[in-house]
């Protein structure tokens, strides 16, 4: 086996062939760059997952005089029902679940409206009495939110029991349906640049009749006479998940960390180091796609 | 050495055999010509020694190897054994004399060194040591057939199959071909030659084999290009 003979016979063809490879390249870049964007978003609602949801809180509303008749009969809750709650949260049957909990009433949650809601005009109209008094859970385990829900619903008093982990959910489902499509339009894409370099190969190997009639004339190895239009394919295909890595880890630099990151402090986001751990697997589906699809390509044309 | 038993060759579609029921022996260092017209058989018989084609029933034996039942991953380091030349050189037009003569052996994985020795001594035996450096553009057709026949015989092979080698040739060039051819043959190449070119045979005064429609008619000793000669 000589190696030189191998990649100099491999340069030739992509010479030959400059505009097929630039275009496999492509292709392959842009292809594996949704890739890699399905992969980020994916670490992002995980990273997002282990945040939120350890801030997660379960809230129990307590009716107000605005609340719902059906629902609170007896209108606003009295200091009764504020016991019997906390009696039950401190009780053993739900204390071993609970990390800590605080109540807030109709002074701190117009506070905290007015800040949340400072620049919209809807803080101008609210009064503290429309807002609900509320105890705010804190579960040692979030996926235990149910029992403190059953604990209270339908509770003399208590307007509703609401997990905010409902709201992140639609979220995180709305995250998980964006990278569904980024990798959906991938597959389309790695289909294609499949195509494409099975198509460059063949076409390679035409360019190349000569050489290849040649070489099964003197008994050259099979593999021997592949492994040029193999390689031309691996190259190609590397070239391209090269640069669709460095796409996604311009992306993360520049637009993640750079915009997002600023505009949101609050929120945790994938840094390089995520982009770089993408990096391999990006380089292996783009070499390892071009390898097959120019392995079974050539085999077709080669029969013995 | 070759050892052909009752091959039938039909291709699919065609109304008859290209061989029918062919038996042949050819031994070591045997210099043997292959007549008959255009659509003989001639061909085909060549493409089955080389393990190009399959019988569709019989044996062919070739150095010791049974080309019906050889693995095809086996095809090649076969073929390492044979050499080939053509009617039309099939030389590669962008590489010099000494660069497809050393092609040949690159491909099958000889040495840098062990190439930079046997290609001057093949080129020197084919009479073309200074066109080394001539692409195949810049050579005459006996020129060029001399390379080629220089690539078919640099890996020493123990038969060398030329397929009308002489047929694009003038008769003064092909005279040249046949002393070379001749020359191979004394090394002890045992040699197969498909030829419509009546002259050199019938001067060569070798083994004739005449093929007609698919069946040998004809196998002589010391014999010319047809009965009536």
């Amino acid at each position: 086996m000589r190696l030189s003979f191998v990649f100099s016979e491999m340069g030739i063809a992509i010479r030959r062939n400059l505009s097929m490879i630039i275009s496999v390249v492509l292709v392959t870049f842009i292809s594996l760059t949704f890739v890699g964007t399905a992969g980020l978003l994916q670490q992002q609602i995980g990273s997002m997952k282990t945040y939120w949801y350890d801030k997660a809180q379960v809230a129990i509303y307590l009716c107000t005089k605005t609340s719902p008749k059906e629902i609170c009969p007896q209108g606003e809750a009295s200091k009764d029902v504020q016991s019997t709650i906390s009696q039950r949260l401190e009780a053993s049957t739900l204390s071993p679940y609970i990390d800590k909990y605080y109540f807030e009433n109709h002074q701190q949650a117009f506070e905290t409206f007015q800040t949340e809601f400072k620049d919209n005009s809807v803080a101008k109209y609210v009064t503290p009495a429309q807002l609900n008094e509320t105890f705010w859970v804190n579960l040692k385990d979030p996926n235990q939110a149910p029992i403190i829900i059953e604990s209270f619903n339908g509770l003399a008093g208590v307007e509703e029991v609401k997990d905010q982990r409902t709201y992140l959910d639609q979220i995180f489902s709305m995250l998980n349906i964006a990278s569904l499509a980024a990798l959906s339009i991938a597959g389309l894409m790695l289909f294609s640049a499949a195509l494409l370099i099975s198509t460059t190969i063949r076409l390679s190997a035409v360019m190349r009749r000569r050489e290849i009639g040649i070489m099964r004339l003197v008994g050259a190895s099979n593999f021997y006479i592949q492994l040029p239009f193999i390689l031309e394919g691996v190259v190609a295909g590397v070239i391209g998940s090269l640069l669709s890595g460095a796409a996604i880890i311009g992306i993360v630099q520049f637009f993640v960390q750079g915009f997002l990151a600023t505009q949101l402090p609050f929120t945790t986001f994938v840094g390089l180091t995520d982009a770089l751990a993408l990096l391999p697997g990006l380089v292996a589906v783009g070499a390892g796609l071009a390898a097959i699809a120019a392995a079974t390509s050539i085999r077709r044309y080669l029969r013995v | 050495m070759i050892s052909i038993n009752q091959v039938t060759k039909a291709y699919r579609g065609a109304p008859r055999a290209a061989l029918e029921n062919v038996s042949l022996e050819i031994d070591k260092g045997e210099f043997v010509f292959l007549v008959g017209t255009s659509g003989s058989g001639k061909s085909s018989l060549m493409r089955m020694i080389l393990r190009e084609d399959m019988p569709t029933s019989g044996s062919i034996h070739v150095l010791g190897e049974n080309l019906v039942g050889i693995p095809s991953r086996r095809v090649p380091h076969f073929r390492r054994n044979l050499g080939v030349v053509f009617q039309d050189f099939r030389l590669l037009p962008n590489k010099t004399a000494a660069q497809n003569v050393a092609f040949s052996l690159e491909v099958i994985g000889k040495s840098a060194g062990f190439i930079a020795e046997a290609v001057p001594d093949v080129l020197r035996l084919v009479g073309l040591e200074e066109k080394a450096n001539s692409l195949p553009s810049e050579l005459s057709g006996g020129e060029q057939q001399r390379i080629a026949l220089a690539r078919a015989i640099v890996n020493k092979p123990a038969i060398l199959l030329a397929d009308e080698p002489t047929g694009n040739l003038d008769p003064a060039t092909s005279e040249g071909i046949m002393a070379l051819l001749e020359r191979i043959n004394l090394s002890g190449t045992t040699i197969v030659m498909a030829t419509h070119d009546r002259g050199i045979v019938d001067r060569g005064r070798r083994r004739v084999v005449e093929l007609s429609q698919g069946r040998i008619i004809r196998d002589e000793r010391s014999s010319g290009y047809g009965l009536d000669q």
